[in-house]
């Protein structure tokens, strides 16, 4: 009897002595949430742990420290100065360069699904104005003349563009954001965050309660209701990031113009895709600052839009790089790659019909 | 072996370990049920990332409240009976030019938020009732 009382005290006490523990440490009440305005979108960093404040804040400020490098708009960034040197070189800077090494690079593996000459044709759009125009054939024509990789030149942190070309990092610029947050938790000994960068997501570690990160995918076609979701996934350390032309669009004549431009047309891209989400692990050990996965997601969601469903999933089958995908259709499906199956859960009440492929 | 009586136990002693038992048993209870509190549901409002209000919803007036930035102005409103707690947030109107806030519709449960960007205003929920099965983030 007093050993069956003597354990059950002792169990009690290291129970309250948990407890205590628990609150006074805690890494998983530290929390600390932030949000920003930049780069056109709204930016939630939601930290855990002891220098949770100091990591979001450090956060905020490599952000608008990108904003302001590759702005397109602000004539003090070097975007601008190299969109208007007239065919001159410019030093860019060892940053600038490797970005745009990247983004040359998924130009390439995609087949120009993914371009950052694109830029004066999404002007002519007057996506990056907000006065939104259709413009003519013509005018479409002369300015394609202009995009593509091969107006680029690129050599010892300087570049050089063919008069007329302009870049805009725009579509990889949130992605790369997130590769350099990704570092500063790091250092920063985060256990636990969720980064949201717009479309761009990064879920890092777990919940405090152990169980995976909770992300919703917006219904595209329901694209202001805050509960509506085309799926949910299920994410521990992953990049996730999604491309759709509901994010910005404008209609004239009783047509819809949104804001992903094909690069072989220059008109929005018809490829009967309303969304693309591209997944992938965030491996913390190859957490280095420099434009890694998160990157790679940017890109490929935006090429991967432009390329429709049939080349989409045959660039995954290729397995020229790591990563998975959830495809929204036009005509009502949803379609998950099978690496993040058992990731995904379908929303009931969303309408849609499921597939997953391999 | 037989113990000699003074260390027989006694019925005070009794009572002692029952006190204890009793006391870390309270403690406990305390210190875990604090942890699962998070609150009562409130607003938290930013303009231009500065945080301007943090007022929970049940003492929201039941007219409307206005924030304004960057010369634009929404018009915010609390609608009962919607979601868990019974309580939401919806902008009414905004004289903005992409109404984008307005089409949000009515906000309910924590982590979820109503943005204008022209206006550079976010009013997001913390706090009240965790929804285990709500998404902790929404891309798209």
């Amino acid at each position: 009897m007093r050993r069956f009382a003597a354990a059950l005290l002792a169990a009690l006490m290291t129970v309250g002595l948990c407890g205590c523990s628990w609150q006074t440490e805690s890494p998983d009440e530290a929390r600390e949430v932030i949000q920003v305005i930049a780069m056109d979108t709204v930016m939630i960093f939601t930290t855990y742990g002891e220098k949770s404040t100091h990591a979001d804040y450090l956060s905020e400020d490599e952000v608008r420290r990108l904003e302001s490098l590759l702005s397109r708009t602000d004539e003090n960034s070097v975007i601008w100065q190299l969109n208007y040197a007239g065919g001159l070189g410019i030093d860019v800077g060892e940053e600038v360069c490797g970005l745009m090494e990247a983004a040359e690079e998924y130009a390439m593996v995609t087949d120009g699904a993914f371009d950052i000459t694109i830029a004066p044709v999404v002007s002519a759009w007057g996506f990056t104005e907000e006065e939104n125009r259709v413009p003519s054939q013509e005018e479409l024509d002369k300015l394609l003349a202009l995009v593509g990789p091969e107006h680029i030149t690129l050599a010892d942190d300087a570049a050089a563009l063919t008069p007329g070309t302009q870049i805009d990092l725009g579509g990889i610029a949130k992605g790369y954001a997130s590769d350099r947050i990704a570092e500063i938790l790091q250092e920063n000994n985060i256990p636990r965050a969720t980064i949201s960068l717009g479309g761009n997501v990064l879920a890092w570690g777990d919940r405090p309660d152990g169980t995976p990160w909770r992300v919703g995918i917006q219904d595209p076609k329901d694209p202001n209701n805050a509960n509506a979701f085309a799926g949910m996934l299920h994410l521990t350390d992953a990049f996730a990031v999604t491309s759709g032309g509901y994010q910005r669009f404008f209609e004239k004549d009783g047509k819809t113009y949104h804001h992903i431009i094909d690069p072989a047309t220059g008109y929005p891209a018809d490829s009967g895709l309303t969304s693309v989400t591209v997944v992938a692990d965030c491996d913390r050990d190859e957490v280095d600052g420099t434009p890694g996965v998160g990157t790679m997601c940017d890109a490929l969601s935006t090429a991967l839009f432009v390329m429709g469903e049939e080349k989409a999933l045959d660039f995954w089958r290729s397995s020229a790089y790591d990563f998975d995908l959830v495809l929204v259709t036009e005509d009502g499906r949803v379609v998950v790659t099978d690496g993040i199956a058992n990731e995904f859960e379908e929303i009931k009440e969303s309408g849609y019909s499921y597939e997953v492929v391999s | 072996m037989k113990l000699s009586p003074k260390l027989q136990p006694c019925r005070w002693d009794g009572l002692v370990v029952l006190l204890v038992v009793v006391l870390a048993a309270a403690c406990a209870l305390a210190v875990w049920s604090r942890g699962t509190d998070t609150g009562e549901l409130t607003a938290v409002v930013t303009v231009d990332g500065v945080e301007t209000e943090r007022i929970p919803l049940k003492e929201f007036p039941d007219g409307e409240r206005t924030y304004s930035g960057n010369g634009y102005t929404l018009h915010v409103r609390l609608e009962a009976s919607q979601g868990e707690t019974g309580l939401g947030l919806y902008v009414a109107a905004a004289d903005c030019p992409t109404q984008d806030c307005v089409h949000t519709g009515t906000i309910t449960r924590a982590g979820q938020s109503i943005v204008c960007l022209p206006a550079r205003v976010i009013i997001r929920l913390e706090g009240g009732t965790v929804d285990r099965d709500a998404p902790d983030v929404v891309i798209g």
